[in-house]
């Protein structure tokens, strides 16, 4: 990014300012600390995530004041009640420096500077519960006083603010989300990233040019908090996954060469979309051939890294794109929001742009060979943690077309569910399943009665409640283990059990499983002595699919009970008598 | 356009006022969004326009708009 461009977003940010309007509710607040200062990287987060459709209330802290505001109780930041932190710190906080030629003084110094670090996130945690804290890292200066040997010694400048990064890493808690601009200054270059002139006259966390860029970084890590991430990749077949195209040159004529530049850029691509996989990412193909044709490279090309099962859902015809992503974002019982189309051809991405503009489009660059690059840098699937079933979530759906074909050979649905052999643990949540229980909570959006979102803490703290449960219910049938897919959390108001949340993931639809989860809910309620269950469901744009689980589960619709009220002028409250019975069938036995 | 018409049209732009007439004794105190941060904005448009780089120093001591053109005509001559 050049002087312009930044001069141009900056201008769009600072007339959103004067026009944005004061929201009554906003969907975050964040606090942004510094010692650094950070009122344009404020007036850009801001904008940022408005741009995304996330209105945030924002806290300037004081400048060099992060310990002022963290540590002193009665600061502005505790009025302020922020749901999550940015912290953004400078290599110029670290006032002391291991002496030449003294190792130990390096790992006392590291560690001292970085108990600093932990007081601070425990002091924000114990006095914010549920926030979460996104810590930047030290961005290593380009000066090196001992030249090559700062690579070589331990008690070097450099190699200290190495460790203490590494050292971050080594203590943060699981509500301190590690922002890695070190690798963003490397990636855009340090000579662009310090401007030593504009630091020494405004004291900027970088060069004005790369500001933008330090703003997405931390902007993406917010919107994934709000539950906004992507997890599919619709990928095209001719140009994109191999050179040429298959339907004129045939399954071997297409160019995957190991041994031609261009071929290994397809390959190498494909190289890169593997490890997407695995770390949960959905893939599909969305390409114009027919779908033998389309096919038949996956199973036969010898040099083709990804193999047809690596596909979770496969679209070749002759119909347009947009349709063709809508059809498997059904198919998958996937938000359109949650998928990245990559496609070289640029009437295509248009078309899908125009149609779908919840899909975000990868502006796939000419060269093959850069297209690895432009998927990295577009940063589409930010997630805040990973877990098992992330890892797993690509063989689930691999499972789910062996089931549809299942499915087939059945009339009666009930026997299809018994063919399944499904068998489920449902039970208060363990400490092990804290970071799965909260990610599921944090991006389900169609199964969720009420959409409240809950860092790790904050479920933490339910869990420890005498007044609160946490229930979550783990599958598997015959095909596969789907880990922990439903959640729901249970608090106690007086003589009544609310449901606070309840959330499962879409994979596991019309089981019956809802049915075995409300059997849990109804004893937790009667082990509290509660007369009545009450559920809430809040309608977003998302959630119309359980607009009416309650009344299917027999609950009645009611007005305020007790201290429960509606949350939100169109939400609907509904009462389930602890002396009544449920009445719904399935056909999954407890483990 | 000369180097004040040009400046004319970054102040007009950056501070999205369009009745804004440079004069020489012009300063902050009379653009009511021209402070310490917006100044940043400034120069670096007036760097990326003229394609031009001041010093510390310069940027430290312009105060007034005529500062500023005589600044930006002696370095756009070099």
């Amino acid at each position: 990014m050049d002087g312009m461009q930044i001069s141009k977003i900056l201008k769009e940010a600072r007339k959103f300012a004067k026009t944005a309007l004061a929201c009554e509710k906003y969907d975050i607040k964040i606090a942004v600390l510094g010692s650094c200062s950070i009122q344009y990287f404020v007036l850009l987060l801001r904008y940022y995530l408005f741009q995304n459709g996330i209105t945030a209330d924002i806290y300037e802290g004081e400048y060099n004041g992060i310990a002022m505001d963290v540590l002193d109780a009665g600061s502005g930041l505790y009025s302020f009640a922020p749901d999550a932190v940015i912290i953004l710190p400078d290599y110029r906080d670290i006032k002391a420096y291991p002496k030449l030629l003294c190792d130990e003084d390096a790992s006392q110094l590291c560690a001292g500077f970085i108990d600093g670090y932990k007081k601070m996130w425990a002091a924000l945690t114990n006095r914010l519960p549920g926030i979460t804290v996104l810590q930047g890292n030290f961005v290593l200066p380009l000066e090196s006083p001992l030249g090559n040997l700062e690579a070589n010694y331990k008690f070097s400048r450099r190699s200290f603010i190495r460790r203490i990064n590494g050292e971050l890493l080594n203590v943060r808690p699981a509500n301190v989300i590690l922002v890695d601009m070190e690798y963003l200054a490397s990636a855009i270059g340090k000579r662009t990233w310090f401007d030593n002139s504009q630091y020494f006259l405004t004291k900027m966390p970088c060069s004005l040019e790369c500001l933008w860029d330090l703003t997405e970084l931390f902007a993406k890590q917010i919107l994934a908090l709000k539950g906004k991430v992507r997890k599919c990749l619709v990928l095209d077949l001719d140009n994109t996954l191999w050179g040429g195209v298959v339907s004129e040159e045939g399954c071997d004529g297409i160019n995957l060469d190991p041994n031609n530049a261009v071929g290994e850029s397809y390959l190498a691509f494909q190289q890169y979309v593997l490890p997407l996989k695995e770390r949960g990412v959905i893939l599909a193909v969305c390409s114009k051939n027919d779908e033998e044709v389309a096919k038949e490279p996956f199973m036969k090309n010898r040099y083709m890294k990804l193999k047809l099962t690596d596909i979770a859902c496969f679209v070749a015809n002759w119909e347009d794109k947009a349709s063709n992503i809508k059809r498997i974002a059904k198919e998958l019982n996937i938000g359109l929001d949650s998928m990245v189309f990559f496609d070289d051809n640029p009437a295509e991405r248009e078309v899908v742009r125009q149609f779908l503009p919840m899909v975000e489009v990868i502006e796939a660059p000419e060269d093959p060979s850069d297209y690895v690059t432009a998927l990295d840098e577009a940063m589409a699937f930010e997630w805040t943690q990973l877990t098992k079933e992330d890892i797993a979530r690509n063989q689930s759906y691999i499972a789910e077309t062996q089931r549809r074909e299942m499915a087939g050979s059945f009339v009666d649905y009930g026997d299809y569910l018994k063919a399944l052999d499904m068998r489920a643990r449902i039970g208060i949540v363990l400490d092990n399943q804290i970071a799965r229980f909260s990610q599921l909570i944090n991006k389900s959006n169609q199964f969720n009665l009420r959409t409240q979102r809950y860092s790790e803490q904050t479920i933490a703290e339910y869990m420890k409640s005498d007044d609160a449960k946490c229930i979550s219910a783990e599958l598997r049938d015959k095909f596969s283990d789907y880990g922990l897919i439903s959640c729901v959390i249970l608090r106690r108001a007086g003589t009544v059990c609310f449901i606070d949340t309840w959330v499962m993931s879409c994979r596991v639809l019309k089981r019956g499983l809802e049915y075995m989860m409300f059997e849990h809910i109804l004893s937790a309620a009667r082990e509290w002595d509660c007369r009545a269950v009450v559920g809430e469901y809040i309608p977003t744009a998302k959630n119309g699919m359980v607009k009416d689980l309650y009344e299917t589960l027999g609950f009645v619709p009611a007005e305020s009970v007790e201290e429960i009220h509606k949350t939100t002028d169109d939400s609907a409250l509904y009462s389930f008598d602890t002396a009544a019975e449920p009445s719904k069938k399935y056909y999954i036995s407890a483990e | 356009m000369n180097i004040r018409e040009e400046l004319q049209e970054i102040f007009r732009d950056l501070f999205d006022d369009e009745t804004i007439v440079l004069f020489d004794e012009m300063t902050a105190d009379d653009i009511e969004d021209w402070d310490s941060l917006s100044n940043i904005s400034l120069i670096n448009d007036i760097e990326a326009h003229f394609k031009i780089r001041f010093t510390t120093e310069e940027i430290m001591s312009c105060k007034n708009v005529g500062a500023f053109i005589r600044l930006i005509e002696d370095k756009a001559d070099k």
